[in-house]
């Protein structure tokens, strides 16, 4: 499997407050990949190394076999981009920023943006000042899916939007992925969200990568197991420890990742027995995976 | 590439069109204005200085007019750019000098107008006018020199305006220096004449800002 988006070992830093460090991302060629973290965790910053906005301290990115930034003019002609913030000028109507859009892109597919003003009910004459939030962002994703692009890079499109929008939004990008194969990059912090439509998940938090994994290997790899008889030393388990506290009664709970059936028997094993197993949804999983994290950076 | 240009060109005629349109008339009405007392055929030895006086003291207008469309235009190509912080150019397929050669080529297209203005408004100063014996109007001249004034404040506001608050930072801290060092020279009764120095680097000939000084005279002798 090729990969659409891959990052090894990258370091960014800005100041001395915020630092990127030792980044490895696989984004795998047709995925819609999720990549989750908290407020101020990095995705931003990280999505603008991958664009070519910023220049890495060191590292390699490479986008769609190209390496960035240095290939960032002829990488960008295949990259839809929508970022967090509308960006665009605000004295411009919608059919004048199509058209500024259409004359940079030489894949423009004019058919598609014309469907798209309809279904998203845009009128063309209005400037861009005077969209709601919606509209911008229904906008946004209109450029962004017009160009033709291999990639969508999307940083928290859909942030702050009323379900409507959102599942309009949503809708527009499956149905683009179902007919053109494209792979999609979309940063969030709304977990229920990615947890709906990405096939895989990357977590990151203050600068570092937490997990990158399928999502399904996640959402059903994570659990909360419920334990008696632990001994105090259970040597190195098959399965990640996320985190391990006592319970009210005689044993422990634990949370654990990569877990699989077959692993209680290792538990049996240390003398103790497994009473639950309790499945964590995707935003359970993800507290737990930066609880974890933090523990062990503390 | 055509494509990109006409859209960029577009872009910049919106944000622009009122500073294009007023310097346009502006560039149009100086120079008429200028000769309007020459219209009489009855003009001796003494009538010929009140008009080069008068078209002296309207030839100030000139660089002051390619300043101020030259600083507009700069900041007007890149106000909104700066509103979005840049994202939007830095994304778009195409190398960023080339960008910046297309923002700035188009302030220069637009920035024909006034130029043009200046021209036809001279000539037909000049062709409407009875000028006295011994004088002599220019009219390509000056627009030849108000194209070079309008460019080289364009160009460098352009490039001063194209830069983050940092850049604007440091070539203002660059003044402020300039002006303490002289200062403080002056206290100490140190002989040292920065502004003098700087205006014979800047200001005199083959000084780059040397289009801006000296006489702009649409008639002369």
């Amino acid at each position: 499997m090729t990969n659409a988006i891959e990052i090894e070992r990258l370091h960014y830093r800005v100041g001395n407050a915020f630092e990127i460090k030792e980044l490895d991302l696989h984004v795998p060629t047709g995925s819609i990949y999720g990549f989750l973290g908290p407020n101020g965790s990095g995705k931003t910053t990280t999505i603008r190394l991958i664009l070519g906005l910023l220049r890495p301290l060191s590292g390699r990115i490479t986008v769609l076999g190209d390496p960035m930034p240095e290939q960032h003019a002829r990488v960008l002609g295949r990259v839809g981009f929508v970022p967090e913030q509308p960006h665009l000028d605000a004295t411009l109507t919608v059919r004048e920023l199509i058209d500024f859009q259409a004359a940079f892109y030489a894949r423009w597919d004019a058919e598609r943006a014309r469907e798209l003003v309809k279904s998203f009910e845009l009128d063309e004459s209005r400037l861009f000042g005077r969209l709601s939030k919606g509209q911008k962002a229904k906008l946004m994703i209109l450029l962004a899916l017009a160009q033709g692009g291999d990639l969508l890079v999307l940083d928290e499109p859909t942030d702050g939007l009323d379900p409507v929008v959102r599942r309009d939004i949503l809708s527009a990008l499956l149905t683009y992925v179902s007919e053109r194969g494209a792979t999609i990059f979309i940063s969030s912090h709304l977990v229920h969200e990615l947890e709906r439509v990405c096939d895989w998940v990357a977590v990151m938090d203050d600068g570092r990568l937490i997990t990158e994994s399928p999502m399904e290997k996640l959402k059903h790899g994570t659990k909360r197991l419920v334990i008696s008889g632990v001994p105090a030393d259970i040597g190195t388990p098959p399965f990640r420890m996320l985190s391990r506290e006592a319970s009210n009664g005689a044993g422990e709970n634990w949370v654990v990742g990569d877990w699989e059936p077959g692993m209680t028997s290792y538990i049996e094993s240390l003398g103790a027995s497994v009473r639950d197993v309790v499945d964590l949804d995707l935003e359970d999983g993800f507290v737990e995976l930066l609880r974890s994290f933090r523990k062990v950076r503390q | 590439m055509t494509a990109m240009f006409r859209a960029i060109l577009f872009t910049q005629w919106k944000w622009s069109r009122l500073i294009v349109v007023l310097g346009t008339v502006a560039a149009f009405a100086i120079p008429l204005l200028s000769l309007q007392g020459a219209a009489r055929a009855d003009r001796g030895a003494l009538q010929a200085q009140d008009l080069l006086r008068a078209v002296q003291s309207w030839g100030s207008l000139y660089p002051l007019l390619a300043t101020a469309l030259g600083l507009l235009m700069a900041i007007a190509a890149w106000a909104p750019e700066h509103r979005g912080r840049h994202i939007h150019a830095l994304t778009l397929p195409l190398e960023r000098w080339r960008y910046v050669l297309l923002r700035f080529g188009a302030g220069v297209v637009l920035l024909a107008a006034p130029i043009a203005a200046v021209l036809i408004g001279a000539s037909l100063g000049a062709l409407t006018a009875t000028l006295p014996p011994g004088l002599h109007a220019y009219p390509i001249g000056l627009a030849v020199r108000f194209a070079l004034a309008v460019f080289v404040a364009y160009a460098v506001f352009f490039a001063v305006s194209a830069g983050t608050a940092r850049t604007a930072g440091i070539i203002l801290g660059v003044i402020a220096a300039i002006i303490l060092v002289q200062v403080v020279a002056g206290i100490a009764n140190i002989d040292l004449d920065l502004f003098g120095a700087a205006q014979t680097v800047f200001a005199l000939g083959p000084g780059p800002l040397a289009v801006f000084t000296g006489r702009w005279m649409l008639v002369d002798v």
